[in-house]
């Protein structure tokens, strides 16, 4: 059940009140074989901006920023379009910021100061070897039981949460009680939500607790001694870190992954060819995160501010797709087709300015093993016959219970 | 052939260090630091794959 859509402010226009909605246009509630990101490039043939009532959680409208140049201005303008918006603990009753994506600039740079390092390109390589594994043990394990499975649940999901509980220096045993939680956290009604909620910060509190008495060398001990403009991290400033960082990359590297197969499993040609060519995975994972981003950044006025001449008042919210941007024909040639061996591309996937994505060099290498692993071990694979995959929109578009089948092949 | 570097503006995407490893050096925190890059003529065309790989048009190019 949704929040009842709020009323739309008196300064907007009504000529500027748009049918568009991530939760409840076509082809963002959940639809069966759905193809979310041409549902939502449909707006690139309308205004660049434009006003969507309902188009939160909890039913506050929203503008909408249709094109790549303009997102761009908005998302470089971290305090001007501020993401203070403590989204999560607010659901909870509580007023606590997740850090560093709450947290507007100057302070902003700071936490990023102390986090980057964590994931830089050169930490990732370190990574690269345990990432490898987890995809292998998943994928093997995977083909141990039989030639079909729901990729997302079997695969996407467990991959993207064990490299989350590697970071946070979890067991692997303890996978599917994370599985679980976050299950309910992100695609749970609204009283699982809340449930897992409490569960999950409960349980990175005791963590923390943990690490700060029996330090260790992960991130949650990392963080417990850390330092920031020369003081020691609060417990809510380690809680607000370690819940977006659950948050922020678990359903997206799913979705992400998720997405590609689903694309490949449609695309037989293509998929053959980059099983052939493996070396071409690197390139194809980049167009596919152009042509099938999830995030949506959202961000509110601190000031009056004009964006094509339409006023924003202080405290509008603005919501900046990553799918249109990407489709933005002004920024790439042909952008409505897939073309794996794209050299320009500069997509917006991971988002633009201050808050581009912490975790984007992890996710791409996450991405890039999870592909090639699935593609060097599973043979030639189709949407299992009978099935249907439902695809969704709203905040983090996603695939649910994506049946792969390669019986036929495995046969020969 | 230069690229000319807008520190203020990279946030550390590292698009231009995947086609250019050798021309881009980011540093710890994952940008780049100050001061345009000279680009010796074997390096060129990753060059131009950096510059147009940059999603906040941090670099351009002088020929
Ligand atoms: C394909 C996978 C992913 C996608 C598409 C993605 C996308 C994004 C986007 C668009 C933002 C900006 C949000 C905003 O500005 O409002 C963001 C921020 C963030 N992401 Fe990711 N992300 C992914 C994976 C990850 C992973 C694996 C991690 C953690 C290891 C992560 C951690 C973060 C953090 C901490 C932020 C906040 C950064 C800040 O505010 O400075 N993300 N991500
Ligand atoms: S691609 Fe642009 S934003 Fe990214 S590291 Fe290079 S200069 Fe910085």
């Amino acid at each position: 059940m949704r929040a009842v859509a709020h009323p739309i402010p008196d300064h907007v226009p009504e000529t500027l009140v748009g049918q568009f909605n991530l939760f409840t246009a076509p082809g963002m509630t959940p639809t069966p074989m759905g193809d979310p990101h041409a549902a939502i490039g449909m707006l690139l043939s309308g205004p660049p901006i434009f006003f969507a009532p309902g188009n939160t959680r909890n039913g506050e409208g929203t503008w909408v920023v249709v094109r790549a140049e303009d997102q761009r201005h908005v998302l470089q303008d971290g305090v001007t379009f501020s993401s203070n918006r403590n989204i999560f603990s607010s659901a909870l009753g509580e007023d606590w910021p997740m850090i560093p994506l709450e947290i507007d600039p100057p302070a902003h740079g700071h936490w990023r100061s102390l986090l980057n390092p964590l994931l830089s390109p050169r930490r990732v390589m370190h990574l690269e070897p345990i990432v490898r594994q987890r995809a292998v043990d998943l994928i093997e394990g995977i083909k141990a039981k039989g030639t079909s499975c729901d990729v997302m649940q079997d695969f996407c999901f467990p991959f993207a949460v064990s490299i989350f509980l590697q970071f946070l220096g979890i067991g692997w045993e303890r996978l599917h009680e994370f599985v679980d939680w976050a299950n309910d956290l992100l695609h749970g009604t609204p009283a699982e939500r809340t449930a897992a909620a409490h569960t999950i910060v409960a349980f990175l509190d005791d963590l923390r607790d943990l690490r700060r008495q029996e330090p260790t060398d992960d991130f949650m001990t990392f963080v417990t001694q850390a330092e920031i403009e020369g003081r020691p991290l609060t417990d809510l400033e380690v809680r607000g870190m370690a819940v977006l960082l659950f948050i922020a990359g678990l359903d997206t590297v799913a979705a992400a992954i998720g997405f590609d197969l689903y694309y490949l499993a449609q695309n037989i040609e293509q998929q053959n060819s980059l099983r052939a060519e493996p070396d071409r995975i690197l390139l194809a994972a980049e167009e596919m995160l152009r042509a099938f981003p999830t995030v949506t950044p959202v961000r509110r006025a601190t000031r009056d501010v004009e964006i094509h001449s339409v006023l924003i008042r202080a405290g509008d919210l603005i919501a900046c797709p990553s799918m249109t941007a990407n489709r933005d024909p002004k920024e790439f040639s042909d952008p409505d087709q897939i073309i794996l061996d794209r050299e320009d591309n500069r997509h917006v996937a991971f988002a633009y300015g201050p808050h581009r994505c912490l975790g984007s060099h992890l996710a791409r290498r996450e991405i890039v093993i999870g592909l090639e692993e699935w593609l060097a071990r599973i043979p030639e694979f189709h949407i299992k016959s009978g099935s249907t995959p439902m695809t969704h929109g709203g905040f983090v578009f996603g695939v649910e219970n994506l049946m792969l089948d390669w019986s036929a092949k495995e046969a020969n | 052939m230069r690229v000319k570097v807008d520190a203020s503006k990279c946030q550390g995407h590292a698009r231009c260090w995947t086609w250019a490893p050798n021309l881009f050096h980011l540093n710890d925190e994952g940008y780049l630091d100050p001061g345009d890059i000279d680009v010796p003529e074997n390096e060129e065309l990753n060059a131009r794959r950096a510059v147009k790989g940059c999603p906040e048009r941090a670099l351009t190019l002088e020929e």
